[in-house]
C-alpha cells in the first residue's frame, strides 16, 4: 500500500568501535535501549516500530510532528543513560526524519521516502536529530524547537538535491510529553549535568588561561545555556551539550584569513571558449573570501574535529588537495557551525568577479600571459614547473587574494551549466540542472596559461576526488 | 649458488614493475578497452553520445580499489602519450567518468577530431600495462 508518512531512521554512532570494546555489555544495553526507551517512546507518539536492524531502528509515523517529538526524546533520554558511564561506553544515535511517498507492508517499508530518511540518519551528527525540509515545512510552526539550516545537500542515488534542517531542541516540546515520575528524574540529571557543563567550563577557562577565552562560541555557550535557575527548563537543552562539547570545545578554531570584497557589477565569462559565453553583465553584492585556497593545517583542524575526511597531505602551507565538492560542503558546514558565521563556498559568479579584481582583461594582470605570476603548466621560464606549491607563492590580485588562476583547482557552489544560457545575474549560486556535477575555476600546477584566465571554467563529479582539486571559502557579511 | 642467485633475480625482477612506478595497478592481460559508438571514421552531424565498451574487467568509482576494475576517462584530440606516472590528466580534453559512466553526450566543433578511452584507477593512474582503447578518428559535420 503507497502513502504519505513520515519515517524515522536511527541507528548507533561507532557500533563496531563500541561492539570492539565489548562486544557481549554493548549487545545487553542495546537490546535494553530497544525494549525500555526506542520502542515505548515510538508508541508513545502513535508510531509504529518497522524494524530493528543491527544498531538502528526504522519507524513510520503518522505524523511528521510526533516523528520529531519522539526523536528528540530519544536523544534526550540517551544523553541521560550516558552519563553515568565512562565515555568510550556512550551509545549515541543519530536520527534522520523525512516525510514522503512510501510503500507500507507489514514487515518492511520501501521507497524514496525510506532512503532519504536513512541518507539523513547518515549524514546526522552524532546525538542530532537531521530533518528533510518536508519535515520542517510540517513541523515549524506546530514545535517550538530552533532550527538550523544546513542547506541542500545532494543525497547518494537521489535525483533532488534534499534540504536539510537540524533540530536544536527546545525544553517546552520536551516537557510537555514527560510524564510526572520521569520528570523528577531529569531534575537529578540535570542537577548532574550542570555540575558537568560547569565542569567543563572550568576545564576549558583553565586550558585557555587568560587567552582569549571568548574565541569559541560554541564552547563558552553551553555553560551559558545550563545557567539559568529553573532545572526541569532547562535541562533539555544543557543535556545535549555533553555529547557536543568535549569534541568541539578542545580546540578553538583558527578561521580562515578573510579578505572583504567590495560589492559591484561586472561582465562575466569571454568569448574565448564556448563554456564562457554569452557574456552578460552580473552584479555582486559585498562579500568576503579567504585570501588563500583552504590549506592543508585548516582542513585539519576539521579532520581533528571528525568532521572531515582525513586525505591531506603536504606540508600546512600547502592547499589541500584530493576533495571532492562534498568533502569541500563538509568542510564549510564544519566551519559554519563551529563558528556560527555563514562561512559556505563561493558561487561562481562570486569567482569570477574576485579573480578578476576590478579588471575586465584576459588575465587579471592584462592580457598577455606573464611568466612567473601563476603556479601553471610550462608557465615559468626554465622550469618544468609542474608540481604543487605552498599557497600565496604568486602575487596577488588587485583585491589581495592570491592564488585566483593556477595552483588549485577550486571548487564553488554552482551546479555545472555547459555555458551561461540562463545564468543568474545576481550573484547568486546557479543549482538547477544538473547536480552531478559542480563547478571548477583556477585551473592547477597541471594546467596551461588558458586554464589561469578569471573566465576558464570546467566541472567534475560531485562526489569524486582528484588530485588538483581544492577550495577556498566565502563568507556573507 | 646459482639457487641464490637465481632468488636475488627473481626478487629484482618482482620488485622492478613496483620501483619503476609505485602506482602501476595491475590488469589482467584479456581486458580489453574499446569505444562502441562512434566508429572509427564516422561522419556526425552535431552533438553526440559517446558509449564506452570495458571486456575482462569491471567498471567501478574513482577512489574505489576493486581488484580489476577502473574508471573511464575519454581523451579529445590529445596527442601527448600517456605518462604512468602521473594521475590522468583533467582538463577540457581528458573527460573524466568517475561516478561509473559509460556513456557521455559531447559536442564538438565542426571538423576532425580523435576520440580515445584509458582507464584509470582508484587514484586515476593507468594500470600496467596500460588499458586504452584504439584512438578513433571522427569528423563533426
Amino acid at each position: 500500500m503507497r502513502r504519505l508518512a513520515a519515517i524515522a531512521a536511527g541507528d548507533i554512532a561507532g557500533y563496531s568501535r563500541l561492539m570492539g570494546l565489548d562486544e557481549e555489555g554493548t549487545l545487553a544495553r542495546l537490546k535494553r535501549i530497544q525494549r525500555e526507551l526506542i520502542e515505548p517512546t515510538i508508541a508513545e507518539h502513535h508510531g509504529r516500530m518497522i524494524k530493528t536492524t543491527g544498531d538502528g531502528f526504522l519507524a513510520i509515523f503518522d505524523s511528521p510532528v510526533e516523528a520529531v517529538r519522539c526523536a528528540i526524546v530519544i536523544q534526550q533520554s540517551m544523553v541521560g543513560r550516558n552519563t553515568a558511564l565512562p565515555r568510550q561506553h556512550w551509545i549515541v544515535y543519530r536520527i534522520g526524519v523525512n516525510l514522503g511517498d512510501v510503500i507500507v507492508e507489514p514487515t518492511d517499508v520501501y521507497g524514496d521516502g525510506v532512503n532519504i530518511a536513512v541518507r539523513l540518519e547518515g549524514i546526522a551528527a552524532p546525538g542530532e536529530v537531521y530533518i528533510s525540509g518536508g519535515v520542517y515545512e510540517q513541523i515549524k510552526n506546530k514545535l517550538v524547537c530552533g532550527y538550523q539550516s544546513l542547506g541542500d545537500r545532494q543525497v547518494k542515488n537521489i535525483t533532488d538535491p534534499v534540504r536539510v534542517y537540524r533540530v536544536l531542541p527546545d525544553p517546552a516540546a520536551i516537557v510537555s510529553v514527560r510524564h510526572r515520575r520521569e520528570v523528577a528524574l531529569i531534575i537529578v540529571l540535570s542537577a548532574a549535568l550542570l555540575a558537568i557543563a560547569i565542569g567543563a567550563l572550568w576545564y576549558f577557562v583553565k586550558q585557555q588561561g587568560i587567552r582569549t577565552a571568548l574565541k569559541t562560541p560554541a564552547a563558552v555557550q553551553t555553560p551559558k545555556v545550563a545557567s539559568p535557575p529553573a532545572p526541569v527548563e532547562t535541562s533539555p537543552t544543557a543535556r545535549p551539550a555533553p555529547v557536543v562539547a568535549p569534541q568541539s570545545s578542545a580546540r578553538p578554531v583558527t578561521e580562515p584569513e578573510m579578505t572583504a570584497i567590495p560589492g559591484g557589477s561586472f561582465a562575466m565569462g569571454s568569448n574565448d571558449d564556448a563554456s564562457e559565453k554569452p557574456t552578460h553583465q552580473v552584479s555582486v553584492k559585498a562579500f568576503a573570501v579567504s585570501k588563500f585556497p583552504i590549506t592543508v593545517r585548516e582542513w585539519n583542524e576539521c579532520v581533528a574535529a571528525k568532521q572531515c575526511a582525513d586525505l591531506a597531505s603536504g606540508t600546512p602551507d600547502m592547499p589541500v588537495t584530493n576533495v571532492s565538492w562534498a568533502d569541500a560542503k563538509q568542510f564549510v558546514t564544519w566551519l559554519a557551525q563551529a563558528t556560527h558565521k555563514n562561512y559556505r563556498l563561493p558561487s561562481e559568479a562570486e569567482w569570477e568577479y574576485a579573480a578578476r579584481g576590478g579588471t575586465q582583461t584576459k588575465f587579471w594582470w592584462g592580457d598577455q600571459f606573464r611568466s612567473g605570476m601563476a603556479s601553471c603548466k610550462n608557465c615559468s621560464d626554465g622550469s618544468t614547473g609542474a608540481q604543487l606549491v605552498k599557497v600565496g607563492s604568486f602575487e596577488p590580485n588587485r583585491f589581495g587574494l592570491y592564488d585566483m588562476g593556477g595552483t588549485v583547482d577550486q571548487w564553488v557552489e554552482d551546479c555545472w551549466h555547459k555555458n551561461y544560457q540562463g545564468a543568474p545575474t545576481d550573484g547568486s549560486e546557479w543549482l538547477d540542472g544538473d547536480c552531478t556535477s559542480h563547478v571548477i575555476r583556477s585551473g592547477s600546477w597541471m594546467n596551461d596559461a588558458s586554464y589561469v584566465r578569471p573566465a576558464n571554467r570546467d566541472h567534475y563529479d560531485t562526489g569524486v576526488r582528484y588530485p588538483t582539486h581544492g577550495f577556498r571559502v566565502a563568507l556573507s557579511p | 649458488m646459482e639457487i641464490a642467485r637465481l632468488a636475488v633475480l627473481s626478487v629484482s625482477l618482482a620488485l622492478l614493475p613496483v620501483a619503476a612506478h609505485a602506482q602501476g595497478t595491475p590488469s589482467p592481460k584479456d581486458a580489453l578497452l574499446y569505444i562502441i559508438w562512434p566508429h572509427d571514421g564516422q561522419t556526425i552531424r552535431g552533438a553526440f553520445w559517446c558509449r564506452f565498451g570495458l571486456r575482462n574487467m569491471g567498471v567501478t568509482h574513482a577512489g574505489d580499489a576493486y581488484a580489476n576494475s577502473g574508471h573511464h576517462h575519454l581523451l579529445v584530440d590529445v596527442s601527448e602519450p600517456l605518462d604512468p606516472k602521473q594521475p590522468i590528466a583533467q582538463d577540457k580534453s581528458h573527460l573524466h567518468f568517475g561516478a561509473g559512466q559509460t556513456e557521455t553526450h559531447i559536442e564538438l566543433p565542426p571538423g576532425k577530431h580523435t576520440l580515445q578511452l584509458v582507464l584509470g584507477d582508484a587514484k586515476h593512474y593507468p594500470f600496467d600495462p596500460p588499458v586504452v582503447s584504439k584512438k578513433i578518428t571522427v569528423r563533426i559535420k
